[in-house]
């Protein structure tokens, strides 16, 4: 069988910094073919030049073994090359139906059949499984359903390869359920399907061949079923992982936060729970079930409507989150891209604004050198891949961006810090860096609320998980009582 | 091909620096085109009439950066001098100066106050203060000038006098860019002016009080274009309510000449000035040439054009 997809000898830089060096890659149709490697090896680069996002260096192209230029999306779209990216493509003012059918707007003439589009996405939505309403505003929906509209979009044409950048970074477990068993079907239809995720679990479950991108360049490719788990981790860091979960002595103190019987809109209904200092406490549930919503209303990102928060035991009046802030609570919210960062500026000033009193004198005079030393320091805690702290964040890789939005707040000293999605799209062995980040923080005493869709990541780094179901908390596990079963049925509310 | 590369290298420098760029063109052309050009009467000329939009520019500047607009400051620049040619009959010139920098800061908060707080859409907000200001303007004046009292010669002996071989009003526009300069460049109130005009969420998120920037950054603009009313009226002489009439069309486009981008988040306070400058002398070049008035406007929309397409390639090429 020849090859679906060849890319050979691929090089790409930006300014000074080589991405790509001599990259190989081959894929097959009816293949499923798993990309991994760390934060900022070129994983979304090599795609992006394959999607005709960005133009090669250097290396050739070849489908169905002819030699292609594809020099723009459009190209790439004439090719049956269909890609869903890492960061959001959607146009938030405009339809689920008309973000579905973005690209083929206006073939049906000029004047738009609202009436036959919704029917359509409705359709092509619930063939792989979701009902989204097709006539809701893009930007209204959470980050998942986003993700099912991006991934409708890309299967609104006949697409024979399928790109996939961390498409599973913001579903949860059952939703991934429902993505493989489309990519499966799309599989048997004889479509390449390229794949990249840093969960390892989801490779072994419908990859059929890995290839391991390190620094730019590109290793073997495995096959899936003659490979394990520490090998493939060995390829991407050069190094074996010990354990994913460092061991943790929980040093447990008074209570710092108590939330009582909050309410927001008809996402929030009645949330009670209490927080220790030192405590890690992991906030479980589906996607949708009003986890993200509850983090929000205690930060006073939004206005809760009803309910007390209790901090250090006194009532606290908090009306936004500067006040949230100034109280002693941080937040990492799930969205980076929207809520987390700010990608046209630098990554220095980014990690400043949480606490810009830190780096200036009076009047507000910045102290450079202070504020360069602060963002170098966390630059090099959190293994940022970057040139230096003068970079724009939107120039990083995407679990490079993860990391900034979260060492903006470890800049600040919280008492309490909410981190919703702690690891979304980071590399395995930064992960680990991250928990032992957070082991640190709560060792100091910090209270720590962790909201994660990954059960796994729940179960090693929490003292105690809250399930959240339907805005309202389902159940309690401490520490021993952690299953990963326990948490699902918990959270679809089966007994 | 070598001399193909050493091109586009060049281009490229020319579109990253294009502010700066058509400001020596300009210079040179206007060279070319009059010999009275370069006398110091003329550039102190050029530097008097540009004042006021200058001073204004920066103020509009901040406000363009949150991504916000202000449309009232001509009528803030009429209302102000007409209440300071009015003061100057009955208070000494320290309070006048004192009042009347006050009524523009209070007229800008106004507006920061319904776009901050009431999240008033900014070009519709400062419409309607436009509206009522430049009324108010008229009304208090009884719609005639306002002659400035005798008495306070010194204010108009400050407006058309110079200090250091410089016109005291190129002083002040010249002490308003460095300001601007210096908290844009060195201080946290740039940076989150900045940050706001990036991603408004993402700071709100980082736990900065967003409506405070918002709010002050139009009390500024009106400060300033009050600063401009002063200057405006003790140059002349007189506090007239159709001062200023279209100004805030040409203190905008001073700005995105200088290549601030109107949705936020992107300007410095040197282009803006050349971009001041630019403007000016597209007015008093073409005055010294004799091109009549209505041609003037044409080819000032169309340097305009020119200049923002110069951007365009700059974004494209990144
Ligand atoms: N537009 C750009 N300008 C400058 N540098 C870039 C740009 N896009 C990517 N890079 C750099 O290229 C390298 C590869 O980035 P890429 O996004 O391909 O990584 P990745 O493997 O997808 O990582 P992640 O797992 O974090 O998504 C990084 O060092 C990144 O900073
Ligand atoms: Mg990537």
């Amino acid at each position: 069988m020849v090859n679906r997809v060849e890319l050979r000898n691929i090089s790409k830089s930006f300014g000074g910094i080589s991405a790509l060096k001599n990259v190989t890659f081959k894929v097959m149709p009816g293949e499923i073919h798993a990309l991994v490697g760390e934060n900022g090896a070129g994983k979304s680069t090599l795609m992006k030049i394959l999607s005709g996002a960005y133009t090669k260096d250097n290396g050739q192209i070849f489908i169905d073994d002819t030699e292609v230029n594809i020099k723009n999306t459009h190209d790439s779209k004439k090719l049956g090359i269909g890609i869903i990216y890492q960061e959001f493509s959607l146009v938030p003012e405009l339809s689920v139906a008309e973000n579905v059918f973005l690209n083929q707007l206006g073939r049906t003439g000029f004047w738009m059949k609202q009436g036959k589009l919704q029917k359509e996405a409705e359709i092509l939505i619930n063939s792989i499984g979701f009902s989204i309403n097709p006539s809701s505003k893009a930007g209204d929906l959470s980050i998942a359903q986003q993700q099912i509209v991006e991934i409708s979009k890309a299967l609104s044409e006949h697409v024979r390869i399928l790109i996939l950048d961390e498409p599973s970074a913001v579903l949860g477990p059952q939703e991934i359920q429902k993505l493989f068993d489309t990519l499966d079907r799309l599989k048997k239809e004889g479509v390449a399907i390229i794949y990249i995720s840093h969960h390892l679990s989801e490779i072994f479950q419908i990859a059929d061949r890995v290839t391991v991108l390190k620094d730019g360049t590109s290793s073997e490719s495995l096959h899936v079923s003659e490979t394990d788990r520490d090998s493939i981790i060995r390829l991407m860091l050069g190094r074996s992982l010990e354990a994913m979960y460092p061991v943790r002595n929980s040093i447990i103190g008074e209570e710092v936060l108590r939330v009582v019987d909050i309410y927001q809109a008809d996402k929030v209904r009645g949330v009670s729970f209490g927080l220790k200092a030192g405590e890690i406490v992991g906030i479980a549930g589906l996607v949708g079930s009003g986890r993200t919503e509850t983090a929000r209303a205690v930060f006073a990102a939004d206005k809760r409507e009803k309910g007390k928060i209790y901090l250090s035991g006194k009532e606290l009046q908090i009306r936004s989150p500067r006040e949230a802030v100034s109280k002693g609570i941080g937040m990492v919210p799930e969205d980076r891209k929207q809520h987390g960062v700010i990608l046209s500026l630098s990554i220095k000033i980014n990690i400043s604004l949480t606490d810009f009193r830190g780096v200036s004198y009076h009047f507000g005079f910045i102290k450079a050198k202070k504020e360069s030393n602060n963002a170098i320091e966390l630059i090099r805690k959190l293994a940022i891949k970057t040139e230096n702290e003068n970079q724009e964040v939107g120039y990083l890789s995407g679990g490079n961006q993860q990391k900034v939005s979260l060492a903006k707040w470890l800049n600040r000293n919280c008492k309490v810090l909410i981190i919703d999605e702690p690891t979304r799209g980071v590399d395995v062995g930064a992960k680990v860096e991250i928990y032992n980040l957070i082991n640190e923080l709560s060792d100091k005493g910090v209270a720590i609320i962790v909201i994660s869709s990954e059960t796994a990541e729940l179960m090693g780094t929490c003292d105690r998980i809250l399930v959240m179901r339907k805005g309202q908390i389902q159940g309690e596990l401490a520490k021993n009582e952690f299953s990963e079963e326990d948490i699902l049925r918990m959270s679809i509310g089966a007994n | 091909m070598d001399t193909k590369i050493r091109l586009r290298r060049y281009l490229q420098f020319v579109i990253k620096y294009n502010t700066v760029f058509i400001f020596l063109v300009m210079l040179v052309v206007s060279a070319i085109v009059s010999d009275v050009f370069f006398t110091t009467n003329n550039l102190f000329n050029l530097v008097r009439q540009v004042t006021p939009v200058g001073i204004i520019s920066m103020g509009m500047l901040l406000v363009i950066l949150t991504g916000g607009i202000d449309l009232s400051v001509g009528s803030i620049v009429a209302m102000v001098g007409v209440l300071c040619a009015l003061f100057t009959q009955s208070m000494p010139l320290p309070l006048v100066i004192i009042t009347s920098l006050v009524c523009g800061l209070m007229v800008g908060s106004v507006s920061g106050y319904l776009v901050s707080i009431h999240k008033l859409a900014p070009f519709i907000a400062t419409l309607a203060i436009m509206s009522i200001v430049r009324g108010l303007g008229f009304i208090i004046s009884k719609g005639a000038p306002v002659l400035v009292n005798e008495n306070a010669s010194a204010l108009t002996d400050f407006g058309s006098g110079n200090s250091l071989g410089i016109p005291n009003p190129a002083l002040i526009l010249f002490l308003v860019f460095v300001i601007t300069a210096v908290l844009l460049k060195y201080n946290i109130f740039g940076r989150i002016i900045i940050a706001i005009g990036s991603n408004e969420e993402a700071v709100r998120l980082s736990g900065i009080k967003v409506s405070a920037y918002k709010f002050s950054v139009y009390a500024i603009a009106g400060g300033l274009s009050a600063v401009a009313g002063i200057i405006t009226t003790a140059r002349t002489a007189v506090g007239s309510p159709v001062m200023g009439v279209g100004m805030e069309l040409d203190v905008i486009a001073a700005v995105v000449i200088g290549g601030a981008r109107l949705s936020g988040g992107k300007g410095t306070a040197i282009n803006t000035l050349l971009g001041v400058m630019i403007l000016g002398m597209i007015g008093n070049i073409m005055n010294l040439i004799n091109i009549p008035a209505y041609s003037q406007q044409v080819i000032k929309g169309l340097i305009i054009i020119f200049a923002v397409l110069l951007q365009r390639f700059q974004a494209n090429s990144n």
